[in-house]
């Protein structure tokens, strides 16, 4: 696996908000089926990273390569149209259309999408996140955890080559956030590769088996659990001291 | 569609053929006139309600596709009908051009901006005498020389037919879906794969070049083409009528169009109290329907028949 180029590779990559850097020329690659975990404290830089890595911000310095081609300067859209597929922190959806066309959307931005087959598509994934009967339903009148499955099911509908998932656990009860865990699982399992950003720990470390951690908009440590566990950097940046 | 439907279609398919042999010339004149009106209702309905880009200088967009029709017709002698084919296009230019410019507005913003671009080209027509008349307006040759509105009527019957026909079309296909993702969200709509930008300048492009369309006839017609058809009074008028049509339904602003330009000529006698009227109305709709008087009164009436289409009215899917 490591012979091929990385699906998503971040060289030398910064961001700042006025003088202060949001990720500090960060090197990052994510390989083909892999399942990572980006955590860190809050305002380490993780959601920022997500937002350069999808096209949602502007880079400053550095390079985004997917599958070795740059695609500095693509809009969202662009990132989209190369495999990108990413949730939100808060949930975006379009909450005034329904849950079948929220699916809609990405599957017949698609190039030569069909209709009748991204919306059999559409059903399959829903069906498989147990939306199926809340098709015809406005998205704005799904539960706050069904609004989160059905950011996921969009996201699917991409046909990403890779999804970031920004804080899938957050505000969600123990019930859907091992349903969430399943069906991570269970696309992973099927080749789909992730990159997961959470403060939740258990469910993190349920999930996968390389953790990158950030502090301060740099990357602190890259690796399996155990070590990073054991990271002297690590501990400092959670406890502070 | 279903029996019901094509029938309703039917009859008033029937209605509108007939309809000048059953009313005076001023009456014809009305329906004329709220025709042209809803062309620009519906048309900015599409861009406002569909596509949530809440412009105020559509009627800009009818003066360019009016004016240009004029100008091409009275000083440089391009036959009318192809003077006000360049109508249609210097509308759709004007409107890429806008749509580009103000990219990144919306809301407040984008409103401000647009009233902006058609107040200076108000003024702009004013202060250019020579060549478009300025405040006293310009003379455009008549189209038809007929002894009635006839030719006019069903000219501007058959441009309702296919600009709102069109635009229905859009709606209902894989674009009407991306301007009403970009409404609701765009970060979502562009994380989604749609290219923003792209559709905001098409929504831009193509609700232009039908205003355009409408001013296009608007100056044969009238005769006279005077700097107020870009007047923020004209565009209150066709905001008004999109609203209380129901600005997320195409039929809807048309058949607001008509009700309200009808009502504007019956309540004639009460002079400026009548708009006094209107803007309480106006006021109530937005206070209190979301989606117009006419467009959940006819998903009312739809729902006697279809249960189903009335769930999702209610259910607030749009």
């Amino acid at each position: 696996m490591q012979g091929a180029p990385p699906l998503i590779e971040a060289v030398g990559l910064a961001k700042h908000f006025g003088g202060i850097f949001a990720v500090d020329h960060l090197d990052f690659a994510v390989f083909e089926g892999e399942l990572v975990g980006l955590i860190g404290p809050n305002g380490s830089g993780k959601t920022t990273t997500i937002n350069l890595l999808s096209g949602n911000l502007g880079i400053d310095a550095g390079l985004v390569r997917v599958r070795g081609q740059v695609v500095n300067g693509l809009p969202a859209s662009g990132f989209a149209g190369v495999g990108i597929g990413r949730t939100f922190q808060i949930t975006q959806l379009f909450g005034r259309m329904s849950v079948l066309e929220n699916m809609l959307v990405p599957g017949l931005a698609r190039p030569h999408a069909v209709k009748r087959a991204v919306v059999r598509e559409a059903r399959q994934h829903l069906e498989f996140l147990g939306l199926a009967s809340l098709e015809s339903l406005a998205a704005k009148n799904l539960s706050g955890g069904q609004q989160k499955l059905l950011e996921l099911g969009r996201a699917l509908m991409l046909r990403p080559a890779i999804l970031f998932l920004d804080e899938p656990f957050a505000g969600v009860n123990p019930y859907l956030r091992d349903q969430i865990i399943g069906f991570v699982k269970v696309l992973h399992e099927a080749g789909r590769t992730f990159v997961i950003v959470d403060h939740d720990l258990d469910a993190i470390q349920r999930l996968v088996r390389r953790l990158v951690v950030m502090s301060r908009g740099k990357k602190i440590a890259d690796g399996s659990l155990a070590t990073v566990r054991e990271n002297r950097d690590v501990i400092k940046a959670y406890s502070g001291t | 569609m279903r029996a019901f439907d094509w029938a309703l279609l039917l009859l008033l398919a029937a209605f509108a053929a007939v309809f000048p042999f059953l009313v005076d010339a001023y009456w014809l004149h009305v329906m004329i006139v709220a025709m042209m009106f809803a062309i620009m209702a519906a048309s900015w309905a599409l861009l406002a309600g569909y596509a949530g880009q809440f412009s105020f200088g559509h009627m800009g967009f009818v003066a360019v596709g009016g004016y240009t029709a004029g100008i091409l017709a009275t000083a440089a002698g391009v036959p009318l009908p192809l003077g006000m084919l360049a109508g249609v296009v210097a509308s759709a230019l004007a409107g890429v051009l806008i749509g580009w410019t103000c990219l990144r507005m919306s809301g407040p913003y984008l409103a401000i901006f647009t009233m902006a671009f058609s107040e200076v080209l108000r003024i702009t027509v004013v202060t250019e005498v020579e060549v478009t008349g300025g405040a006293g307006g310009m003379t455009v040759p008549q189209l038809f020389h007929a002894a009635t509105d006839f030719p006019y009527y069903y000219l501007i019957l058959a441009l309702l037919i296919v600009s709102v026909g069109g635009m229905m079309l859009v709606v209902a296909s894989r674009w009407g879906l991306f301007f009403r993702a970009i409404r609701e969200n765009e970060q979502a709509a562009a994380a989604a794969g749609v290219k923003v930008t792209r559709f905001r300048i098409i929504a831009f492009a193509l609700t232009s070049s039908i205003a355009g369309l409408a001013g296009a006839f608007y100056a044969p017609y009238i005769g006279i083409l005077t700097p107020d058809v870009a007047s923020q009074d004209q565009m209150g008028l066709v905001v008004a009528m999109a609203i209380v049509g129901g600005m997320e339904s195409l039929p809807g602003a048309v058949a607001g169009a008509i009700a309200v330009e009808f009502m504007v000529e019956a309540l004639r006698s009460y002079g400026e109290w009548r708009l006094v009227l209107f803007g309480a109305l106006l006021l109530v709709t937005m206070r209190f329907a979301r989606n117009g008087l006419i467009t959940p009164a006819w998903l009312r009436f739809r729902g006697f028949a279809s249960p189903r289409a009335a769930q999702l009215a209610k259910e607030g899917v749009r």
